[in-house]
């Protein structure tokens, strides 16, 4: 066998034992379904994400998915569970921000971290006006 | 002698996948979270480009490498001290280039891709970069060429050290006796290098000695008790591989777009997270910023 044949073969064996690797953790069961279940992890997660981001107002999604929160200084922290972890992005006035009763769908403007719709209850109304009067 | 050495990796690869099977079965057992599927997969995919990039540059490295040692002050025998000597300068050499991929913004760039799961585990350890040629990191091992080690002992040197790696991305291991964790890069040191606590940030940098973070001080202890959370500053939120590639590239090239002449360059060579009008955040601010806190709050 030539070199580029040995070195395709290689290839096709990588992707394969990746395909099956990746389906194993998915047979197994593997991940976790994570969720914020309370303020003081809301808080946790805050300050994981921006090391001293002191949330002082605090909306979770009902189901646990995703939360808003605000700092002293005005500034609204959006987290979202990715995979079996939490991740989150300052929002800012370029921030999309879409109300439909108690849901608030909000896009960062980051297409790869995408658009979160959160199911705020009544207080939906309330951080959707916050929102909009973000400054910078 | 050149034509005749083998590539390690090729035969640990085997090995590798075992491991992770392994790992995941004790994982079930222990903490499902420790294992995300997607995560996996986008690692593992990130490995199989790793091994598609060095196939496509690999020989262009190596020829530049041969082009050096043309250059060498002296030449070193194919004897066994020559290789003990190769791996642990090859090891130090790494050092120095891991501390530049964490303190340069260019160099990030290549090196983010294996921070970048949010995930500590032995698939974490197979998410190498697909742009370490334009980072110009082989550049790093050519002060071993210049010597006069041979560009193929390097090369194999390189991987011994890369099959050592691996094994240390698990969170399967506490810690080992005291002398080893005082000499061998460890699970426990490795662990530290990857958190994004405030205390671990830009830590232990050590490929297999972690003794070079001990004489450079950039040692870290991991602390007992402490939860670590892994990843990057600004976790990436996504799965998807070329973001996972080259997301940070596509930052470098935003930046220079948008920022004063007088900067544009601070972008590519500054450390990861530094801003002309300091609106971003550093390892070093969020250090500080953690260090502050610290003491103004009483201990609890």
């Amino acid at each position: 066998m030539t070199p580029a044949v040995v070195e395709i073969l290689k290839l096709a064996g990588s992707v394969a034992a990746i395909l099956f690797l990746a389906w194993f953790a998915r047979k197994l069961g593997l991940g976790g379904d994570v969720r914020i279940r309370s303020e003081e992890q809301a808080r946790a997660i805050a300050d994981e994400i921006i090391c001293g981001f002191d949330p002082v107002d605090i909306a979770i999604d009902k189901a646990g998915i995703g939360a808003l929160m605000r700092d002293a200084q005005g500034r609204h922290l959006l987290v979202r569970r990715h995979g079996a972890h939490f991740a989150g992005r300052l929002l800012d006035n370029h921030s999309e921000t879409r109300l439909d009763q108690n849901f608030l769908t909000v896009g960062t403007g980051e297409r790869t971290f995408g658009r979160v719709t959160l199911n705020l209850g009544k207080e939906a109304q309330y951080w959707a006006s916050g929102l909009r009067h973000l400054r910078t | 002698m050149t034509e005749k050495l083998f590539s390690p990796v090729d035969y640990a690869v085997p090995f590798f996948i075992l491991l992770v099977i392994l790992e995941m079965l004790w994982v079930r057992r222990n903490a499902p979270e420790k294992y995300e599927p997607r995560d996996t997969l986008t690692s593992l995919a990130l490995g199989t480009g790793s091994t598609v990039a060095g196939a496509l540059f690999g020989g262009t490295m190596f020829a530049i490498a041969m082009w050096g040692y043309g250059f060498r002050i002296t030449t070193i025998p194919w004897t066994w001290w020559a290789w003990i000597a190769c791996f642990v300068l090859d090891d130090f050499f790494y050092y120095v280039f891991h501390r530049s991929a964490h303190r340069v913004r260019w160099f990030w760039a290549a090196h983010v891709n294996h921070h970048s799961s949010q995930h500590y585990n032995l698939s974490t350890a197979l998410r190498q970069t697909w742009t370490g040629f334009f980072a110009f990191t082989f550049l790093f091992r050519l002060p071993l060429v210049f010597i006069g080690f041979h560009p193929a002992m390097i090369l194999f040197v390189g991987a011994i050290n890369l099959i050592y790696q691996f094994w240390i991305h698990t969170e399967a291991i506490y810690k080992f006796p005291r002398w080893f964790e005082f000499i061998m890069n460890t699970p426990s040191h490795h662990r530290v290098h990857h958190a994004t606590n405030p205390r671990y940030l830009d830590r232990n940098y050590a490929g297999v000695f972690i003794i070079w973070d001990r004489m450079l001080g950039t040692f870290t202890e991991e602390v007992e008790g402490e939860k670590i959370r892994y990843g990057i500053v600004k976790q990436l939120g996504t799965f998807n591989l070329l973001w996972s590639v080259f997301h940070e590239w596509v930052g470098i090239a935003r930046d220079i777009w948008s920022a004063p002449w007088k900067h544009k360059l601070s972008y590519a060579w500054r450390p990861p997270g530094w801003s002309h009008d300091n609106s971003r955040d550093t390892s070093d601010t969020i250090r500080q910023r953690w260090l502050d806190r610290q003491t103004q709050q009483p201990a609890e």
